[in-house]
């Protein structure tokens, strides 16, 4: 039983989401797997060498975590309600429409 | 024992949260990663790390489950019993590789501050700094769900 290992099927969990998904929530539940994977690998690592230090890190790690997340969030909500859309494919091809017809105007 | 049955359900959870097309039931999967975290967390010792786990990932949960209602459209197709099978059997095998498998980890030798020592004497700035942070979203959703309630956009 290895928690590098747990860890590092975690990342590659997180990883495979992060490149297969095209919901924005879902990509940012991976990103959230890979955090996990992260913060797991170092507070396992601190707690069985009784390291109080690299808990403590990790205690701050989580609180800045938690706060980007709702920076992200509410960024997701704002982009949806904007395009109406929360799929990445659709939110690429909206913006290059977009752009082609910026310059269809200037020409 | 039980820390191979924790693993095991942390690895099943996370390919369920990647898994489901719906993004509530994904959230919902999301919620049993943390809780396995913690759990796995506790039985390892870190006690205080468990409980800020825990009482993080109920937040987070929150407001995901919030955003994810508000951002969610109906899946074309339903998710079938059969590939939901699919996906725990894949778990489940994939769980068997930290089980079997071991990295030998040498243990540096050294004195070492308490959890309270480092951090409140070391990262106490830090600590303070960050709830203020965290303080702050919290009290900005709360502006953005009471404004939604009283009609704004």
């Amino acid at each position: 039983m290895d928690f590098v290992i747990l860890s590092l099927i975690m990342l590659a969990i997180g990883i495979y989401g992060l490149l297969t998904q095209r919901h924005l929530l879902k990509v940012f539940v991976s990103v959230e797997l890979i955090a996990t994977a992260a913060t797991l690998n170092f507070v396992m690592l601190a707690s069985s060498m009784g390291r109080g230090l690299g808990e403590a890190f990790m205690v701050l790690a989580f609180s800045t975590d938690t706060a980007v997340s709702g920076v992200i969030l509410a960024l997701l909500v704002i982009v949806s309600r904007k395009y109406g859309t929360s799929d990445i494919g659709a939110l690429v091809k909206m913006e290059e429409e977009e752009k082609a017809d910026e310059e269809k105007g200037e020409d | 024992m039980i820390f191979e049955l924790l693993s095991a359900g942390l690895i099943i959870s996370a390919c369920l949260a990647i898994f489901f097309d719906e993004a509530v039931y994904s959230v919902a999967a999301l919620a049993g990663v943390f809780m396995f975290t913690a759990l796995l967390y506790l039985v390892n010792g870190a006690i205080y790390v468990a409980i800020f786990q825990f009482a993080v990932g109920v937040g987070t949960l929150a407001v995901l489950f919030l955003s994810g209602e508000m951002l969610s459209e109906k899946p074309k197709q339903k998710t079938s019993l059969g590939s939901t099978l699919t996906v725990l059997v894949a778990g489940a095998l994939l769980s068997l590789a930290p089980i079997l498998l071991s990295i030998p980890i040498s243990t540096p030798s050294g004195s070492d501050v308490s959890f309270g020592e480092a951090l409140w004497d070391l990262r106490a700035m830090d600590v303070v700094l960050q709830g203020l942070v965290i303080m702050t979203v919290a009290i900005g959703i709360a502006i953005v769900l009471y404004d939604r309630k009283n009609g704004g956009k």
